[in-house]
């Protein structure tokens, strides 16, 4: 199945649960560990690998059309801000990668929009969203609108 | 009360050695169990077929003394501090149950096989209720809070599956000797009732997480082992701590960032409902 | 049934869904509305839900104004261009001005943006497309959202909306269960911005064991947006412009960094360049202003996406399969070699497991391609939707009704697939739409517009049973069978979902069938998609797990059924590719230059079906019809 979970790994900790966008890891009743309960539900998203504290939970792929002895697996550091993967072939061709997942320390640059200056009657009745213009070209110019195009719309058959 | 050898109350109404033969009956169960529980299961042949990460990706044979080595250090860190938790809630409640267990078991077999028709030092008893309460405490708070299924999965801490057997039965069986005790011991309803509670716990192992106690250990060790010969379990061995990996294209952006980015997912406890 | 019912009252706005819109939505509603109670209702869990869970290799929607890269009105005409001519170029222009500061905004809060080492600008794949390492994209903008809204409830599974009963045709809110708890939520609220999902699942997919699982769009993309708001009366439009996706096989991978920064191209069986041999036929099915292949070559115009699927469809058709895309030659060098496979770790870590299991290495052959099952919903290459009102310095008459992104339901508003005739929108946009919903809702609600609404105790009672309805029918009728599945009595929702894919399949141009319809075919499904409905009361879910997919399923349900509606009405093939009318097998301009709205009723299920006005960006000086702007201003 798309994901499954190791059981010497896996000590029911509840982070898969918690996390699937499918809701398809939920905890087994005989062992009290997870597993994945419907298959056909799982996009292999691997949001529950890369949440899983022991690396118990691990993806073979889709039955229908992958065949076995392959791996697929992912360390995702949310301190080092970096996830790694390792992909062992069928044949034993090994390929590993390692790349950012955030520039900034979690949480960190993001403001509380509660806390900024109100926005102006002017704004608040313009065409204008949080930020701008000045975020669109990082300049003193205006939001663009149909004049500053030379446009306008038109009924019909244009292309 | 709490010094007072509550077995040897009850002695005196039960058939000579009772009690001896009892305890050797429930260890028997256990072991006879766990070893039914392997075989029917043929979890020892997979342990063994997929020892260490399998015969692939090892970058190095380890020797018996790596292996004594590694040996220690899980029985010393995984066993005895529980540290394959990392929740730290859940590390506490299974110490004091673990530990909790030991002592109350430990204790109960002092009792009975030592002192069974002679008073005890006021220890053995104390050790006793100790144990008893530290296994109270974890179980129940295991049982009302922290199960994942009642914690992560939100059903109600009533709901009772096969999963439960073990925690279940020792927190009946404890719970019924330690009131068994506090009212006095003999050899009453009481009584028969806890014995029999604890003949369910001992006599479950194979249909309940009892022998979870051995193969965990087991598991614990061949982490470490896959860990040392470097095969890693198939998982990524790259990390940004590595300056040949910190040259990565994909990696400039990192390139003035803090090491330590804190947390983001990770920050909160897996209970978002 | 021993459920709490749970109520959460004085909502200013709130939030279903919390994808790339309903974040967007939820982050900039603080703004405008900083004394406001916001609250998003979310099915999953906010950091990984929606189709952006896995993670994203690029942004597909960034002008690049700051540095003069684009226009806005230049996206707006690239658009039009790949849906054939029939967008919301009001929708569109509004979104394209707006979407940079989203994206600057992003590379503000962590996302990683790769940079072309030569200039320092944001490193494009394509002339809209910027690639990231967005693996953590989801969880980022979720932390955003988060720090904007008063609360957000997690594994609601929202079922209905709420309809103010003092006034016709005003949202008043939500209701639905906790898929952990089971209990019954209701959400009062003065606006609500629907984020939630297009359709995947509704057509029968080419993997049909744990393949399903393998959608090309989120399989938990329920087509709850379309199922909520077409229940609730709102227009829909463009609601037959399903898509269809040329992909890697059974990985369903994304090709368009391949095409566009590996520059791989593709090939039938037989190593040919096969395209251009369909385009003749194919330009007179659709007419020289839709593709003219001189003129894309001199022009560098793109060909619409669906004229491309149309070629493959037609070559393995005519046995000259699979068609494989050629990567051998960008693979030889490195660093395209790890964009290749990162592309896939980042954003679709299933085609990297299929390689992996299949040993396939594009540095050693060429992988096959395929054309997967139809897809329907509103941010990508297609733009099935919500009818919404535009801004208002933009809109003309027809598409402005007071409040930008507003539906024809009073204060219900819709952001990211929800919105329909904003097609390439991608995440960037999707999120700048529930921006631009936010502050229009906040407006709405300034001006007074959410005031006196009433909603009875017996609405929010009849909800209730309604929702836990397949829990009790199977508690009660799985007495009547020793055990399993088959009940004379119930549908599961597995069961059902086979159904409706089956149907649809067949019936509404689903892949088996070579992507083709015609009336005959269209009434049947009808007819079958009617005879459904009177089955799904009696579907039948043995724990909440199954409630959630029976819900799914209804939503599911009511999409495919409108999408049904429209393909009907539309007579003409306007996308072939994505779909063919057997028996109107050209483009119509004369008659169907236009965008399709429906409307179902509430209260008696019927359909009404209208054709609305077509606009687009002309020059402000007269042109002619039939010209194009560009004509025009070069003439």
């Amino acid at each position: 199945m798309p994901t499954f979970v190791y059981m010497t790994r896996c000590d029911g900790c509840g982070h898969c649960v918690d996390i699937c966008p499918s809701d398809i890891m939920h905890i087994d009743p005989t062992y009290r560990r997870a597993y994945n309960i419907e298959p056909n539900m799982c996009w292999e998203c691997y949001s529950c690998v890369k949440a899983c504290p022991q690396h118990a939970i691990d993806v073979r792929g889709y039955a229908d059309f992958a065949p076995l002895g392959h791996s697929v697996r992912v360390d995702r550091d949310e301190r080092k801000g970096t996830i790694a993967w390792r992909i062992i072939f069928r044949d034993g061709t090994e390929k590993n990668f390692l790349s950012p997942i955030t520039t900034k320390p979690w949480g960190t640059a993001i403001p509380k929009l509660k806390e900024v200056p109100a926005p102006s009657k002017e704004m608040r009745d313009g065409q204008l969203l949080y930020n701008e213009p000045k975020w669109i070209r990082m300049d003193e110019g205006g939001l663009r609108t149909l004049k500053d195009a030379g446009l306008k719309l038109k009924k019909g058959v244009y292309y | 009360m709490f010094t007072q050898n509550a077995f040897a109350t009850a002695a005196p109404s039960l058939p000579e050695g009772f009690l001896r033969w009892y305890l050797v009956v429930m260890i028997l169960a256990v072991v006879l169990g766990t070893l039914a529980d392997i075989i029917h299961k043929a979890s020892a042949k997979y342990f063994f077929a997929s020892w260490g990460g399998g015969k692939a990706r090892r970058k190095r044979e380890l020797g018996g003394g790596d292996l004594a080595g590694i040996a220690v250090q899980t029985a010393l860190v995984d066993v005895a501090t529980s540290a394959e938790f990392c929740n730290p809630r859940r590390r506490v409640a299974h110490l004091l149950t673990m530990y909790g267990f030991i002592l109350y078991v430990v204790a109960t077999a002092c009792l009975v096989f030592a002192y069974g028709n002679t008073p005890a030092p006021a220890l053995w008893p104390a050790l006793w209720w100790i144990g008893a309460i530290m296994v109270l405490i974890g179980c129940y708070w295991f049982w009302f809070f922290i199960r994942v299924d009642v914690a992560a999965e939100g059903s109600t801490p009533l709901r009772f599956v096969k999963a439960d057997l073990f925690v279940v039965s020792m927190m009946v069986s404890v719970t019924l000797g330690v009131i068994w005790a506090w009212a006095g011991g003999g050899a009453g309803w009481l009584f028969w009732l806890y014995l029999l509670a604890t003949a369910v716990l001992f006599l479950g192992v194979p249909w309940s997480k009892f022998a979870h106690m051995f193969f965990k250990p087991a598991a614990a060790f061949e982490k470490r082992v896959a860990r040392a010969n470097g095969s890693n379990e198939k998982l990524p061995l790259q990390t940004r701590d590595d300056p040949e990996q910190q040259k990565r294209h994909s990696m400039e952006l990192l390139r003035d960032a803090p090491m330590d980015m804190g947390l983001g997912i990770k920050r909160e406890a897996p209970r978002h409902y | 049934m021993g459920y709490k019912t749970i109520v959460e009252d004085g909502i200013d706005i709130l939030v279903v869904g919390a994808g790339l819109g309903g974040t967007g939505a939820a982050w900039e509603a603080r703004f405008w509305g900083q004394d406001k109670k916001i609250v998003i209702a979310e099915k999953a869990n906010i950091d990984r839900s929606g189709a952006v869970a896995q993670g994203l290799y690029a942004i597909n929607c960034y002008m690049g104004t700051r540095w003069g890269e684009n226009n806005p009105e230049d996206h707006v005409r690239y658009a039009r261009i790949d849906l054939m001519g029939l967008v919301r170029e009001d929708l569109l222009f509004d979104m394209a001005r707006h979407v940079d500061s989203t994206v600057h905004q992003f590379e503000e809060w962590g996302l990683p943006i790769m940079k072309n080492p030569k200039t320092g600008r944001y490193l494009r794949e394509g002339r809209w497309q910027i690639m990231i390492h967005g693996e953590s994209y989801k969880p980022i903008v979720a932390e955003a959202a988060k720090k904007s809204a008063d609360q957000v409830f997690n594994r609601i599974c929202v079922t209905h909306l709420l309809m103010d009963e003092a006034k016709p045709n005003r949202v008043a809110g939500a209701v639905g269960f906790n898929v952990r708890t089971g209990n019954y939520h209701v959400f009062k609220s003065k606006t609500v911005i629907c984020g939630a999902g297009g359709a995947s699942n509704i057509f029968k997919p080419r993997s049909t064991g744990e393949g399903a699982g393998r959608t090309w769009y989120a399989p938990w993309s329920s087509a709850s947006a379309y199922g909520l708001m077409i229940n609730a009366g709102a227009k829909m439009t463009q609601m037959e412009n399903r898509i269809v996706l040329a992909r890697f096989k059974d990985g369903y991978g994304p090709v368009g960094a391949y095409f566009l920064h590996l520059k791989t191209y593709t090939q039938n069986a037989l190593g040919e360049e096969y395209e251009s041999k369909w385009f003749p036929a194919l330009q007179k099915m659709v007419g020289k202003e839709y593709l003219d292949p001189e003129a894309s070559h001199l022009t560098h115009r793109p060909i619409p996406t669906c004229l491309r699927n149309h070629c493959i469809i037609s070559e393995v058709a005519a046995g000259r399969g699979p068609i494989h895309m050629v990567t051998m030659p960008a693979f030889q060098d490195p660093h395209l070699e790890e964009v290749g496979w990162e592309n896939f770790l980042g954003m679709t870590v299933g085609q990297a497991v299929l390689w992996a299991a299949t040993d396939v290495d594009p540095k050693n052959e060429n992988p096959e391609l395929t054309t997967s099952e139809p897809y329907v919903m509103g941010s990508h290459a297609t733009c099935s939707g919500a009818w919404c009102s535009g801004p208002e310095d933009v809109s003309p008459p027809e598409y402005f009704w007071g409040y930008n992104r507003m539906t024809t339901v009073e204060g219900l508003f819709g952001a990211g697939d929800a919105v329909g005739g904003t097609p390439h929108a991608f995440s960037s946009g999707s999120f700048t739409e529930g921006r631009l919903a936010a502050k229009a809702a906040c407006k709405y609600i300034e001006d007074g517009k959410g005031e006196g609404i009433v909603v009875s105790d017996a609405q929010v009672e009849r909800r209730k049973q309604e929702i836990f309805k397949p829990l009790e029918h199977y508690r009660i009728y799985r007495n009547a069978v020793v055990a399993g599945t088959v009940n004379p009595h119930y549908i599961n929702p597995q069961q059902g979902l086979d159904r409706l894919q089956k149907l649809m399949d067949e019936y509404c141009a689903g892949y088996t069938v070579g992507y083709m319809t015609n009336e005959k075919l269209l009434n049947i499904c009808l007819k079958k998609l009617r005879i459904m409905e009177e089955d799904l009361e009696s579907l039948a879910a043995k724990d909440l797990h199954e409630l959630l997919r029976a819900w799914e399923l209804k939503h599911r349900h009511r999409a495919a059924e409108c999408v049904t509606h429209h393909t009907l009405f539309r007579k003409e093939t306007r996308w072939p590719g994505y779909y063919y009318r057997g028996d109107v097998m050209r483009v119509d301009d004369e008659n169907w230059h236009v965008l399709t709205v429906s409307r179902r009723d509430p209260q008696t299920g019927e359909y009404t079906m209208e054709k609305a006005p077509c606009y687009h960006l002309v020059s402000d000086e007269e042109v002619a019809p039939g010209q194009s702007a560009a004509q025009k201003a070069s003439a």
